[in-house]
């Protein structure tokens, strides 16, 4: 019984997230100071445009109604999948996304995977060493990878390992070599904050009691960090899934755009730039969606690893 | 982030909709519009020069001995244009992988707004005829005559045998009222705008036989001669029955997407690339093009590429054989690297700031006069733009039939007369340096857009010397969506707003600036300027005697910039394409669009 009450207040809270981000987006677009109908136009001919033809248009798109009953139209239709039509594109909302999303979705995973990777590296690298200089150079990469913006890695990467030594193409998304560059330029910032998190909680985790205990009881030190520090460690990387969701997403656009890659991030870009409400609705949708999903996942996650949480479920 | 904001800078537009382009020509060939006007005007003698030669090769403009590269641009090359003359026999075949900053978001032709997207319309289809870019005379195309009435409300084409669809329909007078009446009038059941911009007073298209149309304005619209061969936004190439009857979404699958063109959309991959496949049995080309019968190029892969220097990196890596939207800054490395530089300035109307005249303290022609002598135009060469660029001497492009220059007078840099002019309007120096008038202080306030990569250092210039002139320019260079939403609200709060328009024709002027169209500088009804700019602007558009338009054209610019200085010319925007030394015959129109018919790639 505590189990599923515990399910449906995350799984309620992940609804209300999508649905609340859903109405903000609408408010905050239709508070915008321009005319849902003017974007239809090329802004240099907007004036030749007559006020009879604007409302035809308007009618035809329901731009015409009040507020509140756009609000209810479109979140009914969206309750059924229907997110409209993109403005620029005319096309279907869910194919705008669904054309692009799942490049997005190879590179953000491979980008995590390598992110991890880096990260556990560096942590394990840091914890093992016994050269300090080594550990305080290594402590520093994780501050130097968060303050290099991700756009000079990009064309860094570009320049050397594409126009200078070929080893991969500059551009598109045909095959892994189109996929290594791209992933390694949005996996050393999502690593960023991954690796100080890890950094500082095996320091936290090598100081605690028990591995004083561990290595007094004979284990050897990379033993108690494989099999004890590893997993306490690990805990707190969990927590901050969110942020390592939204870095990867707002690392896509900027990746997708130096690498010139089909994907979410520029579609974001490209429909926040030109305000195509329906699009710009449907990714909120979506990546609210994916990110409370993503916090659904750590808060089902969390007990199985931390039996204190488990045992509070329990109790309640 | 917007690509405007990269660190590279990128050169062109980021966001879908932006504003048109043209062309221009050099002041030496001023002389020839008139001349091509003049022949333009007796439609029917025109006419006869282009449908006696259906092979297009005994044209006055080219002849089968003049190689790809000099026509149009070789025209260019001769102007300066950059373009390599060459004497190689064209290649067949082969694929041209052609780079561009903005993704297309639509392939259909009438739905065309990005330069991209007018490229692809200017590829797969047709029109009614061609405008020269450097001459601007009109020759047939998919008509072989035309003739007018003397009130300009009545255009009739004959047009051209044995045209067909690359679906095999064929193209007759019922398919191009079909396009007509869509473009004027939209159809919003399947989500298409209707155009009432280019198609004022649209009154319908009649076809008394398969091969003619007469097509009837409401009103004189003199402008439309050379629409009939505009290749910008809302492209009126014609397209096929099924293309029309599809809704805008479904127009985003190539195979509803039909022209008459020289190429056929093979593939489009949004935000990746567009491919056009070469249509072979095509043999309508316009006589002024270098060859007749199919394209040489067997495809032209469109990529997008946002970054500028991944574009010159894949052009320099061999990746592309020819770019787009190549930034000022890598043209000269380009250059010397052995690469061509090819453009062509737009032309329509320059970017420029129109002035509020609804506004203090714009309302006052003294202060707008100020402004246009207050800063140094040829000062952007070298800081801003390269020379690839032009100067803005005139509202107009200095292509444009009836350009005036005015170099010497209302627009040259004098800051002795800006100071003297607001001393004598009673607006003094005070403390901050700025101006003071009743206590306020001369502040204008200018809008632009992001989306040309000179803009804002250009507007900052601008800035920068009227300081010295004691005037307060607040400046907001936003993207196209917020300038948009700021231009809703601009009659109270903006003093200036610039941006182009691209129209290679007088009427760009009436339909920017008439204070009964576009009013692009908000002239009330009731005040001084209202009357002669209306009357005068109607002239333009209202005949198509060559001696006359360009006499009611020069008038419209005296008064638009001496007489009342109702807009503030900043630059001369271009189109600048840098492509390795085998690319040949790449084609700049009327409205610097890219045709690839000429095309090809040498060894």
């Amino acid at each position: 019984m505590a189990w599923i009450r515990y399910a449906a207040a995350k799984v309620g809270r992940a609804l209300f997230v999508i649905w609340a981000a859903y109405t903000l987006s609408f408010v905050l677009l239709f508070m915008l100071p321009v005319k849902a109908v003017d974007l239809l136009f090329d802004p240099q001919e907007l004036m030749t445009i007559s006020n009879a033809t604007k409302q035809k248009v308007a009618a035809e798109y329901g731009f015409n109604k009040p507020a509140f009953v756009q609000y209810g139209d479109r979140l009914w239709a969206a309750l059924h999948g229907n997110f409209g039509t993109s403005v620029q594109s005319g096309a279907p909302v869910w194919k705008a996304i669904g054309d692009v999303f799942p490049p997005t979705l190879v590179l953000a995973a491979a980008a995590l995977a390598l992110a991890l990777a880096i990260s556990f590296g560096i942590a394990f690298f840091a914890a093992n060493s016994h050269h300090a200089w080594l550990v305080n150079f290594v402590e520093a990469l994780p501050s130097a990878t968060v303050s290099v913006p991700v756009f000079l890695i990009g064309l860094i990467a570009i320049q050397v390992f594409s126009f200078d030594l070929h080893w991969f193409p500059p551009l598109g998304d045909q095959g892994f070599g189109s996929l290594v560059l791209p992933m390694f330029t949005l996996a050393i910032p999502v690593a960023g904050p991954i690796s100080q998190l890890l950094v500082n909680s095996f320091q936290r985790e090598l100081a605690a009691p028990y591995v004083t205990t561990s290595l007094a009881k004979g284990g050897t030190r990379s033993w108690v960090i494989s099999r004890e520090v590893f997993r306490n460690a690990s805990l707190p990387a969990l927590t901050i899934a969110g942020i390592t969701f939204g870095n990867i997403l707002a690392g896509a656009v900027i990746t997708e755009t130096i690498f010139s890659r089909t994907g979410l991030g520029r579609l974001t870009q490209t429909a926040v730039g030109t305000k195509d409400i329906p699009v710009i609705q449907g990714i909120v949708v979506l990546t609210a969606g994916l990110y409370a999903i993503t916090n659904l996942v750590v808060d089902f996650i969390y007990p199985i690893l931390d039996p204190r949480l488990k045992a509070r479920i329990a109790a309640t | 982030m917007t690509n405007n904001n990269s660190p590279t800078g990128s050169f062109s537009p980021s966001a879908a909709r932006r504003p048109k382009r043209g062309y221009r020509r050099s002041r030496a060939t001023r002389a020839l519009t008139l001349a091509g006007v003049a022949l333009v005007s007796v439609g029917v003698l025109a006419a006869c020069d282009g449908s006696s030669s259906s092979s297009g090769s005994s044209s006055a403009v080219a002849d089968a001995t003049i190689p790809p590269s000099k026509v149009v641009s070789g025209a260019s090359s001769a102007l300066g244009y950059g373009s390599t003359p060459t004497t190689a026999a064209p290649v067949q075949g082969g694929v041209l992988h052609f780079g561009v900053l903005d993704a297309p978001e639509v392939i259909d032709p009438h739905e065309a707004g990005s330069y991209p997207e007018s490229i692809i319309a200017d590829n797969i289809t047709d029109k009614l005829t061609w405008q020269d870019p450097v001459t601007g005379k009109l020759y047939p195309w998919l008509a072989a005559s035309w003739s007018y009435n003397s009130s300009l409300t009545r255009f009739t084409f004959q047009l051209r045998h044995g045209v067909t669809f690359s679906n095999g329909q064929p193209f007759n007078a019922a398919a191009v009222k079909a396009n007509f009446d869509q473009d004027a009038l939209g159809d919003t059941k399947l989500q298409i705008l209707p155009d009432p911009t280019h198609w004022t007073g649209y009154a319908g298209t009649l076809t008394p036989n398969p091969y003619e149309v007469i097509v009837e304005f409401s009103k004189p619209n003199a402008g439309f001669l050379t629409f009939s061969s505009f290749s910008g936004d809302n492209d009126p190439g014609f397209v096929a029955n099924k293309t029309l009857q599809s809704s805008k979404t479904q127009r985003l699958i190539p195979a509803n997407v039909i022209g008459t063109g020289p190429f056929i959309v093979k593939s489009f991959t949004y935000e990746q690339n567009v491919v056009l496949v070469r249509r072979n049995g095509y043999d309508w080309a316009p006589a002024p093009l270098a060859h007749d019968g199919a394209a040489y190029l067997n495809e032209v892969d469109i990529q997008t590429i946002p970054e500028a220097s991944v574009r010159t990196g894949a052009l320099e890596s061999g990746q592309l054989q020819a770019t787009l939207d190549v930034a000022p800054t890598d043209e000269p490395s380009l250059k010397s690297a052995g690469y061509q530089i090819l453009y062509q300035p737009i032309g329509g109307q320059n970017i420029a700031f129109q002035l509020n005249a609804d506004l203090f303290p714009t309302n006052d022609v003294d202060v707008r006069k100020a402004l246009n002598l207050g800063w140094n135009r040829a000062a952007l060469f070298g800081p801003v733009l390269s020379s690839s660029y032009r100067a803005a001497w005139s509202v107009l492009a200095p292509n444009v039939p009836g350009y005036v220059s005015f170099e010497k007078s209302a627009l040259r840099y004098d800051p002795a007369a800006a100071e003297a002019l607001l001393n004598s309007d009673g607006w003094k120096v005070g403390s901050g340096g700025y101006r003071y008038k009743d206590g306020k202080e001369l502040t204008v306030k200018f809008l632009g857009i992001n989306n040309l990569a000179p803009n804002q250092s250009a507007y900052e210039l601008i800035q920068e010397q009227l300081k010295q002139v004691g005037i307060n320019v607040e400046l907001s260079v936003l993207p196209i969506p917020d300038f948009t939403a700021q231009q809703a609200v601009a009659q109270t709060k903006w003093n200036g707003i610039a941006a182009n328009t691209s129209r290679d024709d007088p009427s760009v002027l009436w339909q920017a600036d008439s204070p009964a169209v576009g009013n692009g500088s908000y002239v009330q009804p009731s005040s001084p300027e209202d009357q002669p700019l209306v009357s005068i602007l109607q002239n333009v558009q209202s005949t198509l005697d060559p001696a006359q338009r360009a006499a009611a054209t020069a008038q419209a610019q005296n008064e638009l910039i001496a007489q009342y200085a109702l807009v503030d010319p900043v630059y001369v925007p271009s189109q600048v394409i840098a492509a390795n030394k085998d690319v040949h015959g790449i084609v700049f129109d009327a409205q610097s669009r890219n045709l690839f018919y000429d095309t090809w790639i040498g060894k």
